[in-house]
């Protein structure tokens, strides 16, 4: 993996299957664990304020007949369960029914799985959740925040209890498979063109297609050191043609690229 | 074949055995659609030979990693453990819960003893200093007890049973599961929190006997006492067995020992939960009502009792022959 092109710098495990397939994933990175987890908090917090002010309203309504009281009390008691289950049951229930994602998980593509590769089970749910408490000691979770950055499979205390691991799941853009690309287009139609066609590595070209899909979705300074950054990566590839002394802009010299291969 | 070439031809297939899995995931394997397991399984293969042919010609891709999370999908489903079922959550309770119990007795035993020991330095804090309860205890109780009556009273008959008896076991149940996670701080917390607890009832206990409230207080927590302090001890030992594990790893890694002992451990933790909702709805409806006191004493002791005969003694003995594997 070492001649990956490609600049995600997720760190990357391999999996021991059973029948000798080596699984490979890519492992959740801190900041995205952390924002998964703001998310959930986000949620949760809001459920918890909406019942609160409702309960609040309620109490100090000025009638005092049986209803305002009955229900002043299911509210002050669903209240409590709701704090309960938050802090307790929030992420063991969704880990468990959603195979070990919560909404804050699943919007930014997490997974937890096992260290095997095998979907959570409902005791290494409890596991990694119940010791929480522990690993969020400290100012901002210091302690499990540690872990993941010194663990080598970024596991916290939980997880390496569990034996659980946080993925990411990568999202694949299909649409820059579409296109009919090297020998296929030379033979098709482009042979008019001058220029020698350039052979990239499987994973540059689609690093370069990557790009070159997703560029508009950034602005200015970013897209700028972006296309200066896959020029610097993408120059050792094109030695030797004249494409290696273009005088193109970086970004104009990855479309020129991309029109080539 | 170009990436691009090798997508366009065995897309289709993956796509296919993406909504197979999907389909399967949500609603399970049934017996009767023997086809379409089949073609998940032949599926499952061809995609295999995909992914063993990326690898060689199409290192350091996304394409690659996205093979690698398919076949794990459908291979997670084609060897699928047991799903959830009652005979499972059955088992849960009733073999796994009890047995790892009895296989950390030592473990529950330090956590009795360092509650007693909290029991012992309340009783005799509050002997050498009255003002040592001041440490512990809210300065409402205090005042309830100097004026020779039970908190209980007035706390009850402002609160309504169905709020307090909540309150009561979702706070119960709290103290019981951090017991339990902090045998991760190598059961240092787990320890602060037998002995706090422990620490508070010795208090209790020595301030109500020099106000002369000590029937009052033996017939309140007569009915979920024991309940409560058995479940503490319990969740506790669950903690102990998490530092044992840390602190004292054997002939295992620390890590290799966590992960075995932990499984225990927490099945210790969520032993205590159906205890502790029980002993928080006595604790509300019960202890302070005035049912009489023969009752709350049956009551108290049943609960505790039959508690300890569930962990000590059911579900013993059913280790079954491990699983062949089925022939052809």
């Amino acid at each position: 993996m070492s001649a990956s092109t490609s600049t995600w710098n997720a760190r990357r495990t391999e999996l021991e299957l059973p029948e000798e397939i080596d699984l490979q994933v890519e492992l959740a990175n801190v900041g995205s664990r952390t924002l998964a987890i703001l998310v959930d908090l986000a949620l949760g917090g809001l459920v918890l304020f909406i019942v609160y002010a409702l309960t609040m309203l309620v109490a100090h309504d000025v009638a005092d007949d049986w209803l305002t009281r009955l229900s002043s009390n299911a509210l002050k008691t669903l209240l409590i369960l709701l704090i309960f289950g938050f802090q307790w049951c929030y992420f063991n229930i969704f880990e468990w029914m959603w195979n070990g994602q919560t909404p804050g998980k699943r919007l930014l593509h997490l997974r937890v799985i096992k260290v095997d590769g095998s979907p959570v089970s409902g005791i290494d749910v409890l596991l990694r959740n119940l010791s929480r408490p522990i690993d969020t000691l400290g100012p901002m979770g210091l302690i499990g925040l540690l872990m993941i950055f010194v663990s080598r499979k970024a596991q916290r205390l939980g997880d390496l209890m569990a034996r659980t691991l946080v993925i990411h799941e990568t999202q694949i853009d299909w649409s820059i498979f579409d296109q009919i690309e090297g020998p296929e287009a030379a033979s098709s139609g482009s042979a008019t063109l001058a220029a020698p066609a350039i052979r990239l590595a499987p994973a540059q070209w689609e690093l370069l297609h990557r790009y070159l899909n997703r560029r508009d979705q950034f602005e200015g300074e970013a897209r700028r050191y972006l296309a200066l950054l896959l020029h610097e990566t993408l120059k050792p590839a094109v030695q030797g043609t004249d494409l290696a002394l273009s005088p193109l802009a970086p970004e104009d010299w990855l479309v020129e690229l991309a029109r080539r291969t | 074949m170009t990436l691009g070439a090798f997508v366009r031809k065995n897309r289709p297939r993956w796509q296919r055995l993406e909504t197979m899995l999907g389909f399967i995931e949500t609603r399970g394997p049934r017996r009767t659609d023997r086809p379409f397991l089949r073609e998940l399984s032949s599926l499952y293969r061809a995609t295999a030979g995909d992914l063993a042919f990326a690898q060689t010609h199409y290192r350091g891709t996304t394409l690659l990693l996205f093979l690698h999370q398919l076949i794990a999908r459908a291979h997670n489903q084609i060897y699928r453990p047991h799903r959830f079922s009652a005979r499972v959550a059955g088992r849960f309770f009733f073999n796994e819960i009890p047995q790892s119990v009895r296989d950390h007795l030592p473990a529950v035993a330090w956590s009795a003893i360092i509650f007693l020991m909290g029991i012992a330095l309340g009783l005799s804090a509050v002997q050498f200093d009255e003002r040592a309860a001041s440490i512990i205890l809210p300065s409402n109780i205090l005042n309830s007890i100097y004026s020779g009556q039970m908190w209980t009273g007035g706390i009850f008959s402002v609160v309504p049973a169905p709020v307090a008896s909540t309150f009561l076991f979702t706070s119960n149940i709290s103290v019981a599961l951090l017991a339990f996670a902090g045998g991760l701080s190598f059961g240092l917390i787990t320890a602060w929190i037998l002995f706090q607890n422990g620490f508070m009832l010795g208090v209790v206990f020595k301030l109500c006997a020099d106000y002369g409230l000590l029937g009052a207080l033996l017939e309140f927590i007569a009915a979920h006492g024991l309940l409560e302090i058995s479940s503490i001890i319990i969740a506790g030992g669950g903690g102990f067995v998490v530092a044992n594990a840390l602190l004292n790893p054997g002939s295992h890694s620390r890590g290799d020992a966590l992960a075995q002992q932990g499984r225990s451990a927490v099945r210790m933790a969520v032993a205590c939960v159906p205890a502790l909702v029980t002993a928080g709805c006595i604790e509300a409806f019960i202890s302070p009502s005035h049912f009489p006191v023969w009752f709350k004493v049956a009551l108290g002791l049943t609960l505790g009792v039959s508690f300890w005969l569930y962990l000590l003694f059911t579900g013993k003995a059913s280790q079954k022959a491990p699983r062949s594997l089925p022939k052809g």
